[in-house]
This record gives structure tokens, C-alpha cells and sequence, in this order.
């Protein structure tokens, strides 16, 4: 079975991330991270494979620039098979359906039984990407799965929802993402980063894909008009109390002052 | 795009608040465009949901109530809500940025070739053009993006808009069922963990416990009691979720939601960036620690500075005895 991992490149959350005001995007250039949400999403990929057997491969695909291999390397560490790097000038400026369709174009190239999505990134935070991708593919989209099982080419699930979770049965080939419920990262092992070095990380470019809509700046349905500082939030008040009733009256104070009760 | 979709999210016939909110908001558009507005309602209850859209602003109310709806996950919305999209023409469509609202919208996007924004918190027309308002890079920057086609779908967050009831609706369309469709996501049961609770997306009031809860046991009691008494949701941060002592769909921040509810109460939570992202939009932030120099001190509107176990039970108390006094 071939199990298609997708992976993003985001800035790290502990560093200034900040979007460049001339060209409007984000600047990629500072310290990024594997985007936190696609490590469960390698991990359930990992995980099927080791109850599948050996003739399963994990293969991860993302849309980053050249630089953005070291990050690739990490899935290879934690022990996907390949990867597939799709570094084309052409994809910047893709909005998320721009994104979607690109990566849905390498992945069908590609071939695959099933896609496995991080539920969202911790950048755009649109968890809108997974929906798009397998309707671009044909194929089911099965998101916010907390448990997953494969047997012979049914897909059993449970899906996350606001008061509990659905089961939900599906056919493959699909598209999943996968939620932080679902398993625990592992990290890599020593023998894993090094055999990292050695696993093939193929480029692709959009000319390979021929697709048939434009992608990056050219091809995207949005365009960003405007960028501004969210209004600050400053120190409030600080009240230490000495009971239980003296902090309950300090809140309910608060509370009416400001009409919340 | 002139006309305005809005897909009316229910429970058992019961449309969710975020999606009145929206309906609400889509009349202000639809009006600025030139257009009308169209809700649409899917599957068992869509009928009596229609009945409280019809207290809203709508122009037109698409109803089915085919049973496939709610025996597969998506797809078979998404069916209708392209129907009436093309149907309706060159059109907005505006749905709750919650799971299902993401799942249908982000679909329905790719069918229509349509640009997708989400976790919209206002949205304007300014000469024609739809602008949607979304912090990103959890909070740090505002964007504001306006679609270029001829459709647009926007995911809307949940407490962005006011509810508003007005002259709406009389008729209600049934609408046809799509021919030539098999769907292939078979939900084979539904579980209920939590039952007759707002979600921590939608809950104008979120309570969240943290680290200083110091186990499990308090989520279901203290916490959930001052909840229960504010109205709102119990919500957790990511230390609380990891220890295992609540389910992940109530975590709020980075990994988990977020969130802009009117008032947020803080238990036990330091702060951190983590969590910081996933609330700093909440209108008012209460928090209670017992340790002065938390870094949620420095963007909370209150710190109260105390023994959590004790205060949370005395807030519940006169929140309780507020509420009578005024009923």
C-alpha cells in the first residue's frame, strides 16, 4: 500500500514571524519547523505501515522551497520512506486551493491508497487544506480522525466532533487528517536521522505536473489587501486575596463593571 | 459575486448560534452587493431549524431533509450547497468556521474553483469586492483578503457577529435531490460524550482549566459547575489535555482552537505563548492563579492571585445567587 504523508514547512512558534509588507507574504526566512500538527500525521502513516508489513511505503510530499529540506529530513528521520519536494518559484503566492490542487497533482502523479493531512497549520491555521486535497483527488476526505484502522480496503474511523465523535467507514483510496488525539510523535531515533541522509528526496517541478489551472500568485482565488497589528493587550489589574469569598466578590466586581453578567 | 449563501449549521432541528450570527451579518452584505440571501438547511430537523431561521433576515430558505444527508459524512452536503450555489449564480458563501462548517466549505471551494478564506472575524464590501478580516500567525497580524472570482467561500468564527432576529423569509424550498450521486463516508454511529454542551468555539463564555487543576476530577466538578452557571464551556489548555485529564476538542490554543469568546476564565493556566494564540481575541480575560508573576498577568483584564479550589466554588456560588436574584 502506498501512504501519502503531507508536511509544511512553518515558522517556528518561538520565533518572530512577520510578513514582509512590500511583497505581503510570509517571511519564510527565519527558523522553521515541520509544521507541529504533520508529526501525528507521519506517526499514524508510520504506525499503519508496522501493522501493514514491509511492501507499505511512506512517502512525504510538501510544497517548499529548496531550503526547506532539512525539514524533510525529520519525517525521513522519524521513518518515512522517501519524499517528494515540490520547489518551484511558480508555487509562491499559492493561496490554500492553489496549494491543495498543486500537491493533489503530485500526489496523483505520484500514485497512492491513502493521503494522511495534519489536521491544520500552525501558521495559516485553515485546517482547510485536507477537504480541498481529496476533493481535487476524487476520493473520500475523512477529517479530524482521532482513531484509524485499515483492513484489507476498508478504512474504519472515528471522527472528532464538537460533543463526541462519529464512526465512519470508508473505501480507499482517501484522503484523512488526523487530530493530536490520535497518537503520540515519536522522535527520532539516532540510526534514523542518520539513515535520513541516505533516503531519496525527489524534486518536482509545476512543468512535471502540467496542470491544467495556474497556481502561485497567478492562479490564486484571494488576494491579501490589507495588513494590520492586532490592537494591543496590556497588563490588567492584579488582585491578590486571602479566601475563597474574597476572589469570588473581586470577579463578580469585575464582571458587573464591565456588564459580562 | 452578488448573492449570499449561508449554510445553517443544527443540532436535531436546533440552528446553531454561529449560524444565526452569520445569517445576521450576510443581510448587511447581500445588501451592499446587490444581491439576496439564500439559507440552506440539510438533513433530519431542517425543517423545524427553517422555522427559527425564519425569525432572521433571510430572503430564501432551502430545506432537504433526504436521509443520505445524515447517513454520510460531507459529501452529500456538499452536493446541495453546490446546487444552490450555481443555482444562485455568482455568490459568497459563508460558513461556520467549525469542523463541519471547514469540511463542506473547503469542499464545496474546490468544486466551485472558488477562493477560501476562513477564520473570518468581520467581513466588509468595499466597491464590489467581498474583504475578509482573519488574524493569522496566531494573532500576531490582522489580514484582510477580498476574493477575486466569481465565488468565494468564507469560514466564519463563531462569536464574530450578533444574532439580530428580523423580517425574513416566508417561503421555504424544498430543495431536489442531486441525481446520479453515491456516497462513500458511511457513518455507521454516532457517540455522544458530552452531551447538550456548546462547543469552546461557539460559547460566548469558556472556562479553561490548566496545569493547576492538578488532575482530571476537577474539569467534571468545580470547573464545569461555574460553566454551567455562566452558561459556557469548559475549555483546557494543551498541559491539561496532554496529561490525559480531558479530551482534545476542548483545548484551546496553538495545537487545539481558537477562540474569541466574550469573557474567558482562566484556571490554573500560566499563560504561555501556546496558549496565548488561541485566546488573546477573547473580549474580556479573567484569570485565577496562585502565583503572582504568571505571564498571563500580562494580558489578562483581571488576576486574581489565590487558591483556586477555593474561589471557583464561591464565583459558582454568586454567579448562581446574581442569576436567581435577577430571574
Amino acid at each position: 500500500m502506498k501512504i501519502v504523508v503531507t508536511v509544511k514547512l512553518v515558522p517556528d512558534t518561538t520565533a518572530d514571524k512577520r510578513i514582509d509588507p512590500a511583497t505581503k507574504r510570509l517571511v519564510r526566512t527565519g527558523e522553521t519547523v515541520l509544521n507541529p500538527f504533520d508529526e501525528y500525521a507521519i506517526e499514524a502513516a508510520l504506525q499503519l505501515k508496522e501493522k501493514l508489513g514491509a511492501e507499505t511505503t511512506v512517502t512525504v510530499v510538501t510544497m517548499a522551497p529548496e531550503r526547506g529540506k532539512e525539514v524533510v529530513r525529520k519525517a525521513l528521520a522519524m521513518g518515512a520512506d522517501d519524499a517528494l519536494m515540490l520547489s518551484d518559484p511558480g508555487c509562491e503566492g499559492s493561496d490554500v486551493m492553489g496549494t491543495a490542487y498543486a500537491l493533489a497533482g503530485a500526489i496523483a502523479k505520484n500514485g497512492f491508497d491513502l493521503v494522511v493531512c495534519g489536521t491544520q497549520s500552525t501558521d495559516a491555521i485553515t485546517g482547510e487544506l485536507p477537504g480541498a486535497l481529496a476533493e481535487f483527488l476524487g476520493v473520500p476526505g475523512l477529517t479530524y480522525v482521532r482513531k484509524l484502522e485499515i483492513d484489507g480496503t476498508t478504512l474504519r474511523a472515528e471522527r472528532e466532533t464538537d460533543s463526541g465523535f462519529l464512526k465512519v467507514t470508508t473505501g480507499l483510496p482517501a484522503v484523512v487528517s488526523v487530530t493530536k488525539s490520535i497518537n503520540e510523535p515519536r522522535y527520532p531515533s539516532l540510526k534514523g536521522i542518520m539513515g535520513a541522509k541516505k533516503k531519496t528526496i525527489a524534486p518536482l517541478t509545476l512543468a512535471e505536473l502540467a496542470l491544467e489551472h495556474p497556481i502561485g500568485s497567478g492562479g490564486a482565488k484571494t488576494e491579501l489587501v490589507a495588513l494590520t497589528d492586532p490592537p494591543a493587550r496590556g497588563k490588567g489589574k492584579v488582585v491578590e486575596v486571602s479566601s475563597g469569598a474574597e476572589g469570588a466578590k473581586v470577579i463578580m466586581d469585575f464582571l458587573h463593571a464591565k456588564k459580562l453578567i | 459575486m452578488r448573492n449570499v449563501i449561508v449554510f445553517i449549521e443544527h443540532s436535531a432541528g436546533k440552528p446553531r448560534r454561529v449560524s444565526l450570527e452569520i445569517a445576521t451579518k450576510a443581510k448587511e452584505l447581500a445588501a451592499a452587493l446587490g444581491g439576496k440571501t439564500h439559507a440552506v438547511i440539510l438533513g433530519k430537523g431542517a425543517r423545524a431549524a427553517s422555522d427559527a431561521v425564519k425569525a432572521y433576515p433571510v430572503d430564501a430558505i432551502h430545506i432537504s431533509e433526504d436521509t443520505e444527508i445524515d447517513a454520510f459524512l460531507v459529501d452529500p452536503q456538499v452536493d446541495y450547497l453546490e446546487a444552490v450555489a450555481r443555482a444562485a449564480g455568482p455568490a459568497l458563501v459563508l460558513v461556520p468556521n467549525t469542523m463541519a462548517g471547514r469540511d463542506a466549505g473547503s469542499r464545496l471551494a474546490a468544486r466551485l474553483g472558488a477562493g477560501l478564506t476562513s477564520d473570518i472575524v468581520d467581513l466588509s464590501v468595499d466597491s464590489g469586492k467581498v474583504n475578509c478580516v482573519s488574524p493569522k500567525l496566531g494573532g500576531l497580524t490582522i489580514t484582510t483578503c477580498a476574493f477575486k472570482g466569481e465565488y468565494g467561500v468564507a469560514a466564519i468564527r463563531p462569536n464574530s457577529f450578533k444574532a439580530v432576529p428580523g423580517a425574513g423569509a416566508g417561503d421555504v424550498n424544498e430543495l431536489t435531490k442531486p441525481a446520479g450521486k453515491s456516497y462513500k463516508m458511511k457513518i455507521e454511529d454516532e457517540v455522544v460524550e458530552v452531551a447538550g454542551e456548546l462547543g469552546v468555539e461557539e460559547s460566548s463564555v469558556v472556562v479553561s482549566g490548566g496545569r493547576g487543576l492538578g488532575g482530571p476530577e476537577p474539569f467534571k466538578t468545580i470547573l464545569k459547575d461555574l460553566a454551567d452557571a455562566l452558561g459556557g464551556a469548559v475549555g483546557a489548555s494543551r498541559a491539561a489535555v496532554d496529561a490525559g485529564w480531558i479530551p482534545h476538542s476542548h483545548q484551546v490554543g496553538q495545537t487545539g482552537k481558537t477562540i474569541s469568546p466574550s469573557l474567558y476564565i482562566a484556571v490554573g493556566i500560566s499563560g504561555a505563548i501556546q496558549h496565548k494564540v488561541g485566546m488573546r481575541t477573547a473580549g474580556t480575560i479573567v484569570a485565577i492563579n496562585k502565583d503572582a508573576a504568571v505571564p498571563i498577568g500580562e494580558f489578562a483584564d483581571l488576576l486574581v492571585v489565590g487558591d483556586l479550589f477555593q474561589i471557583v466554588p464561591e464565583l459558582t456560588k454568586a454567579v448562581t445567587s446574581n442569576a436567581a436574584a435577577h430571574t
